[in-house]
């Protein structure tokens, strides 16, 4: 089945934004696989940040709570933290983001995935997290700022 | 047809790397983009274009494109034309440079001072031009339209 | 007198990336390499010139890109080249991290430092070229 598609254009800049995921504010995707969660940057966030040089996740086994550091994400504007949108356990890792970082901009809701938690609290999780019409909403207003800076 | 934000300009310049008037195209667009206009225009990037670039070939489908070209061979208002529509103004380097005289201008690599002034003339014209296509009053092109943009 | 290899830079308008690819071109065919290779304008290979068709037809080139978007060498790939290498100031940066270049007009240091090390990776490029006696 085909995931509906929420588009967000601001200037030159299309977003897109799958309506079946679910998002966090800080512009991470999640994709619930039962009790996992498979996360990337949305859209819009590897827009924004640019090319990324680097992507390197936590390794498999660490425990993070949500808004730990999950990953750490360089690209040639500005290194980033990526904030756990969930609570649980890295069960894997995305290897192929070493010889190949740009999949998280080429394709950052399929190829270009970083990592999959086991999720402590799945109910706890969703509801923490925004449905893509919210984040898009959000991203909107951000969007928007960014272009008047 | 698609919910369209704000009406801005799209500037289109040649890659130019060729004549030093290609790299007055580039330096112009960048002022009018970064200090003079920076609510009003976004730049399209010829080579992005011309490999497909969705984002490019869109916004010049919508929007008022000025196609700024260094020589006559005029590759960014031609390939606007093909790729998506007719750009609404065109800008040649090599004319505006003939109507000031300004003489030799550097390289393609460097621009000597001269060249640094036509850069800052061909950004008067495109901003004239974007005034008009924003139906805007006119106003002196050399005072920002209040915010620089990065 | 052996063919020039024909050099093609993104030159993108967007990023600092295609100003660094930009910016290399010119310390390879005006530093580096001057009697070995030629910058050749993507704009006019694209848009059928026939003058820049001449230079790149049946010889060597090199796309030099700034991103993965690899402009250069899509637009060479139609060209008529007898054989495109490719590089991206991208996967330079990588070999040199930390390096965060800015600026489109005028590049900033790091930027300059990442022209120069994609200039030298080039110039390797067209030494490998030269000693297989790869010109037309």
């Amino acid at each position: 089945m085909i995931d509906k598609i929420l588009e967000l254009a601001v200037d030159k800049f299309l977003f897109r934004f799958p309506a079946g995921l679910f998002y966090s504010d800080a512009g991470i995707w999640v994709r619930f696989e039962g009790s996992r969660a498979r996360i990337g940057l949305s859209d819009f966030t590897q827009q924004r940040n640019g090319d990324v040089a680097f992507a390197e996740p936590k390794e498999e086994g660490t425990q993070v709570r949500l808004g730990d550091e999950v990953a750490v994400v360089e690209t040639i504007k500005v290194n980033l933290s990526i904030p756990s949108p969930v609570g649980g356990k890295v069960v894997e890792v995305n290897n192929d983001l070493l010889p190949s970082p740009e999949l998280v901009n080429q394709d950052p809701y399929g190829k270009g995935w970083l990592a999959v938690l086991e999720v402590e609290d799945g109910e706890a999780a969703r509801g923490a997290l925004k449905t893509a019409a919210d984040y898009l909403a959000l991203a909107k207003v951000q969007a928007e700022a960014e272009v008047r800076r | 047809m698609p919910n369209l934000p704000r009406k801005k300009v799209g500037l289109i310049s040649c890659s130019g790397e060729e004549l030093p008037e290609g790299t007055v195209t580039r330096r112009a667009v960048r002022k009018v983009l970064e200090t003079l206009r920076p609510d009003d225009t976004v730049t399209l990037c010829l080579p992005l274009f011309l490999a497909g670039g969705e984002g490019e070939r869109a916004f010049a489908r919508y929007y008022p494109t000025i196609a700024v070209d260094g020589c006559n061979k005029r590759c960014a208002a031609l390939a606007t034309e093909k790729y998506s529509a007719k750009p609404a103004a065109s800008i040649v380097v090599t004319d505006v440079a003939k109507e000031s005289g300004c003489g030799a201008i550097g390289t393609a690599r460097r621009l000597n001072e001269k060249g640094q002034r036509l850069a800052e003339t061909v950004a008067e014209k495109i901003v004239e031009e974007t005034d008009r296509l924003l139906k805007k009053k006119p106003r002196a092109a050399g005072r920002a339209s209040g915010r620089e943009k990065r | 007198m052996k063919r020039k290899i024909s050099v093609v830079p993104c030159s993108g308008i967007g990023k600092s990336l295609g100003a660094a690819a930009r910016e290399a071109a010119f310390i390879l065919a005006e530093d580096l390499r001057p009697d070995k290779t030629k910058i050749v304008a993507l704009s006019l290979l694209v848009m059928g010139d026939e003058e820049a068709k001449r230079e790149v037809v049946d010889g060597e080139a090199i796309a030099i890109d700034g991103c993965k978007l690899e402009c250069a060498a899509k637009g060479l790939a139609c060209s008529g080249a007898a054989k495109v290498h490719k590089l991206a100031v991208f996967d330079v940066v990588r070999r040199h991290r930390g390096l965060k270049p800015e600026g489109v007009c005028d590049l900033n240091e790091d930027g300059l430092r990442l022209a120069r090390a994609t200039a030298d990776e080039a110039a390797k490029i067209v030494d490998e070229v030269d000693a297989e006696g790869g010109h037309a």
